[in-house]
C-alpha cells in the first residue's frame, strides 16, 4: 500500500466516523416528517413587512436626516437601518429554508423521487446559502443593495405562495378522498 | 489457544457472552422477527467464536490453516454484517418508496465506488490480499450505514431508538475495522497484537450498545406514512427548482452588479 493512499483512506476512515455523529446527532434532534408536517400549517410571517424594509432604506430619508440633524444623525440612521436590513435578510432566509423543508417533506411522502430534481434542489439550495452569505457580507461591510433585496424577498414570497396554494390543493383533495371513503364503507 | 495473551482472551470471552446475552434477548423479546438479518449475523459471530474455538486448538494461532480457516469464516461474517446493514437501511427508509428507490441508487454506487476504489488501491500481496478484502467490505458497510443516516437527517425521516443504536454500532465497527485493517496493512508484523486488541474491544464496545438498544420491549411503532399522489411530486419539485434557480440567478446578479450607496 503506497502512502498516499494510506492517508487518504485514514483520513476518508475518520471522516466517516464523524459523518456518522454528525448525522446521528441530527437526526435524533430533528422530527420526524409527522412533526415536521406541523411546518405546512405555519405559513411564513416574515415576508409581509417588505414595505416598511423598503421605506426604511429610501435615500429621501438619509437626505432629509442630513439636511435636518447633520452627518452624525445620518450616518447612525444608516447604521440602524443597515442593521433592520441584517435581520430582514435573515428573515428571508427563514422563509426560505422553511419552503425547502416543506419540498422535502413532500418528497418523503411521494411513491417516486426523481435523482436529478432533488439532486438540483440540493445544489441549488447549497448555491443560495453561499450567496446570501456574500449579500450579507456585503451589507455588513456597508452597502444597502436595496433593489436586489426587494428581489430576494419576491423570490421567497413567491415560493412560500406557491407552496401554500399546492397544500390547499393536496388538503382538499385529502378531504374528498376522506369522503369517499366514508360513502363507500356506508 | 494457550499461545494468546489473556486480554485477548478475555475480551473474547466477553464478546461472546454479550452476544448470547443479546441473542437470547432478542429472542424473550421476539426481537428476531423485527431484525432476522441482523439476528443471523450475531449467530453467525456465535458460529465464527466456535469454529475459531476448535481452529486454534486444533491447528494453533499461526498456522497456514488456522489463517486460512479464520478469514474465510470472517468473510461470511463481515457479509452477514453488509446484510444486516441492508435490512437496518430498509427499515428506516423503506416505509418512504420514493427516498428509499433513491437512496439505494445512490448508496449503491457510492459503495461500489468504494468497494472497487480499495480493493485497486489497496496490497495485492498473497497474505494481505485478504485484509485489503475485508478492509473494501468495511469501506462499503461504513458508507452505507453514514449515508443512509444522512438521508435520513436531510429528509428529517424519524429513526427509531433500537434502529439508530443497531445503525450506529454497525457503522462505528466498520470505521474501526476499517482503520485497524489499515494500519495493520501498513505495520503487519509490529501491530499484530495492537490490532487483535482493537478488533475485540471495539465489537465488545458495539455489543454494549446493542444491548442497550435492545434492553425493551417495542412500545411503539413509526406508522406507516400516506403516500402523496405520484403526480403530487412530478408537479411541485421541479417548479420549486425553477424558483430556486431564479432566484440564485437574482443573487448571482447582486453579487456582480455594484451597488450603489443610497
Amino acid at each position: 500500500m503506497n502512502s498516499p493512499f494510506f492517508f487518504v483512506a485514514v483520513v476518508a476512515g475518520l471522516g466517516l466516523a464523524g459523518l456518522l455523529f454528525w448525522a446521528l446527532r441530527g437526526a435524533s434532534q430533528r422530527e420526524g416528517h409527522e412533526h415536521g408536517l406541523g411546518a405546512l400549517d405555519k405559513a411564513p410571517r416574515d415576508l409581509n413587512n417588505m414595505p416598511q424594509i423598503r421605506q426604511s432604506m429610501d435615500p429621501a430619508d438619509f437626505e432629509f436626516a442630513k439636511a435636518k440633524g447633520g452627518r452624525y444623525l445620518e450616518n447612525r440612521l444608516r447604521r440602524e437601518r443597515r442593521n433592520v436590513a441584517l435581520l430582514y435578510l435573515a428573515a428571508i432566509r427563514r422563509d426560505f429554508e422553511h419552503s425547502l423543508r416543506v419540498a422535502r417533506v413532500i418528497a418523503v411522502l411521494s411513491p417516486e423521487v426523481l435523482g436529478s430534481h432533488e439532486y438540483e434542489r440540493i445544489r441549488l439550495a447549497m448555491i443560495f446559502r453561499w450567496r446570501f452569505q456574500m449579500t450579507k457580507a456585503r451589507l455588513l461591510i456597508g452597502i444597502i443593495p436595496q433593489p436586489q433585496l426587494l428581489t430576494v424577498w419576491q423570490m421567497a414570497a413567491s415560493i412560500a405562495m406557491q407552496m401554500e396554494e399546492t397544500m390547499a390543493k393536496l388538503g382538499e383533495r385529502a378531504a374528498l378522498a376522506a369522503e369517499l371513503a366514508l360513502q363507500s364503507e356506508q | 489457544m494457550s499461545q494468546l495473551p489473556t486480554l485477548i482472551l478475555i475480551t473474547w470471552g466477553l464478546a461472546t457472552a454479550l452476544t448470547l446475552f443479546l441473542l437470547f434477548r432478542m429472542l424473550l423479546l421476539a426481537r428476531y422477527r423485527t431484525y432476522p438479518l441482523f439476528t443471523l449475523y450475531l449467530i453467525a459471530n456465535l458460529l465464527q467464536t466456535v469454529v475459531g474455538i476448535y481452529l486454534y486448538q486444533s491447528y494453533g494461532f499461526t498456522t497456514v490453516n488456522g489463517y486460512r480457516i479464520g478469514w474465510t469464516t470472517q468473510a461470511f461474517v463481515v457479509v452477514a454484517r453488509g446484510f444486516a446493514a441492508a435490512e437496518i437501511c430498509y427499515r428506516i427508509l423503506g416505509r418512504y418508496k420514493g427516498v428509499w428507490a433513491l437512496a439505494m441508487r445512490i448508496l449503491i454506487a457510492c459503495g461500489a465506488i468504494v468497494l472497487i476504489s480499495t480493493v485497486y488501491f489497496g496490497t495485492r500481496n498473497y497474505r494481505l490480499a485478504v485484509i485489503t478484502l475485508d478492509m473494501s467490505l468495511e469501506a462499503f458497510i461504513a458508507t452505507w450505514i453514514v449515508g443512509l443516516l444522512l438521508f435520513a437527517r436531510y429528509y428529517a425521516v424519524p429513526v427509531e431508538p433500537a434502529n439508530r443504536m443497531i445503525s450506529l454500532g454497525l457503522g462505528l465497527l466498520s470505521c474501526c475495522k476499517l482503520l485497524n485493517d489499515l494500519v495493520f496493512e501498513r505495520h503487519v508484523q509490529a501491530y499484530l497484537g495492537t490490532w487483535n486488541y482493537v478488533s475485540s474491544a471495539a465489537f465488545v464496545c458495539v455489543l454494549l450498545l446493542w444491548n442497550w438498544a435492545m434492553r425493551e420491549p417495542v412500545t411503539h411503532t413509526v406508522r406507516e406514512p400516506q403516500l402523496n399522489p405520484a403526480q403530487v411530486y412530478h408537479s411541485l419539485i421541479p417548479q420549486v427548482n425553477q424558483r430556486l434557480l431564479e432566484l440564485n440567478q437574482q443573487l448571482s446578479q447582486f453579487w456582480n452588479t455594484e451597488s450603489s450607496k443610497p
